[in-house]
């Protein structure tokens, strides 16, 4: 596989994601834009047996792509040769009753055990910076047997306490917490990935396991809030290949909704990868 | 038999602080005995008598699906253009339609959901003139769901631990049978529903193809509904396959023939949307420019007709329809 010569961060989260994709297990996608980018080009490349589900209760549909713009959901072309279709509903009862293994998700802050917050920056009511909401990404995080989630590696966005828990992770960080507050057994955050790194999560606190190659460890604490725990190795992820980066760009993300948000870009200068731009 | 010993009582140990819209299972099978017709009765009418009719200040109004895919959009810029108050909409799965109902003057509390948080919203926030209860997309639907099956509350497996449950109607409660703690949520009941369709016949029967958020439920849920459909087709044609039929006509109050209903949207096997028009209802409502988009699509036209008449035109149409080539399920 060829290394892809110039890259946006936001294109290194979703590959990064897609090659986490698994055969024969179900997904479900938080929206329309890196979630189901990341799933999509995990299962043209690497795991054509995953199958994954929108809010629409569509079930593993074979998309015909390009979407047109904001069309991820509902429209002929997403449901698209699927096996079976649905309503927000069916899709919340698959979570339910237990098969959906993976949540993919994509948020503006995350805090130490995991929770999002997609709702409100500031103290609920009082003038503070109200934001579009959950959407379905509650239910994801409270029923897919394990969520992934995707943000930028900043410090605004990975902070200490959420100021609003639009959707749990592991709440207060006590064991039991979450099934205490009426959820399912055995489910929460399992990776935690963003256009630097790779999180996990050991006894329900964020753990740094992975870093990209054009980034240092202590680079990625200064763009936490806290500092999360580390693993007792920091492996080094594989960056874009020219393959995952060509079909993101021509059949995935073709207008760059996702690709031109807020980030850097890295190149390749025959040497090493340099990154610039961004914020 | 075996007996199981249970859990006595139901404790509730915790409670959301927002208020909810009145849950009344008998009131609402004594509306239902007393408003819908039994008979069969044909309800096509325009799209300015329905909203006349059928939706009045205050109400509590659902629409399905949004804006952008199969939207009640005809229904929905009546409702502005009549010039309807302090709605309380049901803001689940929503991109561009509240921030439109809230800048059209329409919306006085919404449940959320997922709606853009436009400039619009976050002045009439700051003025004290909206309120926003919290849920989640799902738990929106589920509401429906008990209120489209008569009963009070459900209890469902998520929202429980989030500060949306704090500003919502939810409880956290011991469930008697397994003594698990176990979130329940308020039925919902809306006053409206409006529903646009693929297929209707004059008396409701209607035909949906393709995914949907909640219609049924939200169709069997509200006391008033107003379906709008691509086509009205015979009663003969619903009788020769009844399996396609998803919304019974005994639900349905109102009828309206609206081709083109969901433009600038898409309506799955009859048309793909105008790009053009979905990024300029964007950028108009996220850039806080929402009273140029409505001067142009809502209030500077009578009807829906007259709007794809005077903005949209023929070829446009005829252009949309064509790009929308799968018809696989689509179509009867």
């Amino acid at each position: 596989m060829t290394r892809a010569e110039a890259f946006s961060e936001r294109e290194v989260a979703m590959c990064t994601v897609a090659r986490m994709v698994e055969n024969g297990r179900t997904y479900w996608a938080a929206g329309g834009g890196t979630p189901l980018y990341s799933i999509l080009l995990g299962k043209k490349l690497y795991a054509p047996e995953a199958q994954y589900v929108t809010e629409d209760g569509v079930i593993a549909p074979e998309p015909m792509l390009p979407y047109e713009p904001m069309m991820t959901m509902l429209a002929a072309r997403a449901s698209y040769r699927a096996l079976a279709w649905g309503t927000m509903n069916t899709a919340g009862i698959y979570s339910q009753l237990g098969y959906m293994d993976y949540g993919v998700l994509n948020t503006l802050q995350v805090d130490r055990h995991g929770n999002i917050n997609s709702t409100f920056l500031g103290e609920w009511g009082a003038g503070g910076r109200r934001m579009h909401g959950p959407g379905g990404a509650d239910t994801i995080a409270a029923c897919c047997w394990r969520t992934i989630l995707i943000t930028d590696q900043s410090k605004r966005k990975f902070i200490e306490k959420v100021d609003f828990i639009s959707s749990p992770g592991y709440l207060d960080g006590s064991e039991g917490a979450r099934e205490r507050a009426g959820l399912p057994r055995n489910t929460g955050p399992w990776r935690v990935v963003t256009p630097w790194a790779m999180y996990d999560y050991q006894d329900r606190r964020l753990r740094l396991m992975a870093r990209v190659p054009w980034v240092t460890v202590d680079e990625i604490l200064a763009e936490c809030e806290y500092k999360p725990l580390l693993a007792p190795e920091i492996q080094v992820l594989e960056p874009p290949t020219e393959e995952e980066v060509q079909l993101l760009r021509t059949e995935l993300d073709v207008r760059g909704q996702t690709t031109d948000a807020a980030g850097g870009w890295i190149v390749w200068d025959g040497e090493k990868y340099i990154r610039g731009g961004g914020d | 038999m075996t007996t199981v010993s249970e859990p006595a009582t139901i404790e509730v140990l915790a409670s959301g602080t927002a208020p909810y819209h009145k849950i009344d299972p008998d009131g609402f099978r004594e509306w239902v005995r007393d408003n819908k017709q039994r008979a069969l009765v044909p309800k096509l009418m325009t799209e300015k008598e329905a909203v006349q009719k059928f939706v009045a200040d205050g109400d509590y109004i659902t629409y399905e699906c949004n804006y952008l895919t199969r939207g009640p959009n005809s229904l929905l810029h009546e409702i502005m253009r009549q010039q309807k108050k302090n709605l309380w909409i049901a803001g689940k799965f929503t991109y561009v339609d509240v921030g439109m109902l809230v800048g059209a003057g329409c919306a006085g509390k919404v449940d959320t959901g997922f709606f853009l948080c436009t400039p619009s919203v976050r002045q009439a926030l700051d003025a004290g003139k909206l309120e926003v209860y919290e849920y989640s997309n799902v738990i929106m639907t589920m509401r429906l769901e008990a209120g489209a099956q008569g009963i009070p509350f459900i209890p469902v497996r998520s929202f429980g631990g989030t500060d949306g449950f704090n500003h919502s109607g939810a409880k956290l409660i011991t469930d008697p049978y397994t003594g698990q703690p176990t979130v329940i949520i308020p039925a919902l009941n809306p006053d409206v529903a409006i529903i646009h369709v693929q297929q209707a016949d004059k008396f409701g029967n209607a035909r949906i193809f393709g995914t949907g958020i909640s219609d049924v439920p939200a169709a069997l849920a509200s006391r008033k509904v107003i379906v709008s459909a691509e086509e009205i087709i015979d009663t003969e044609e619903i009788r020769s396959n009844p399996g396609l039929t998803k919304i019974p006509y005994w639900c349905v109050d109102a009828v309206v023939e609206a081709p083109f209903a969901g433009y600038p949207g898409t309506v799955p096997g009859y048309y793909a949307s105008d790009p053009a028009v979905v990024m300029e209802v964007f950028a108009s409502v996220l850039r806080g420019a929402v009273e140029p988009y409505l001067e142009k699509w809502v209030f500077g036209v009578n009807s829906h007709q007259e709007m794809l008449e005077k903005n949209v035109g023929v070829a446009k149409l005829l252009d949309m329809r064509k790009r929308e080539t799968i018809r696989g399920g689509l179509r009867a």
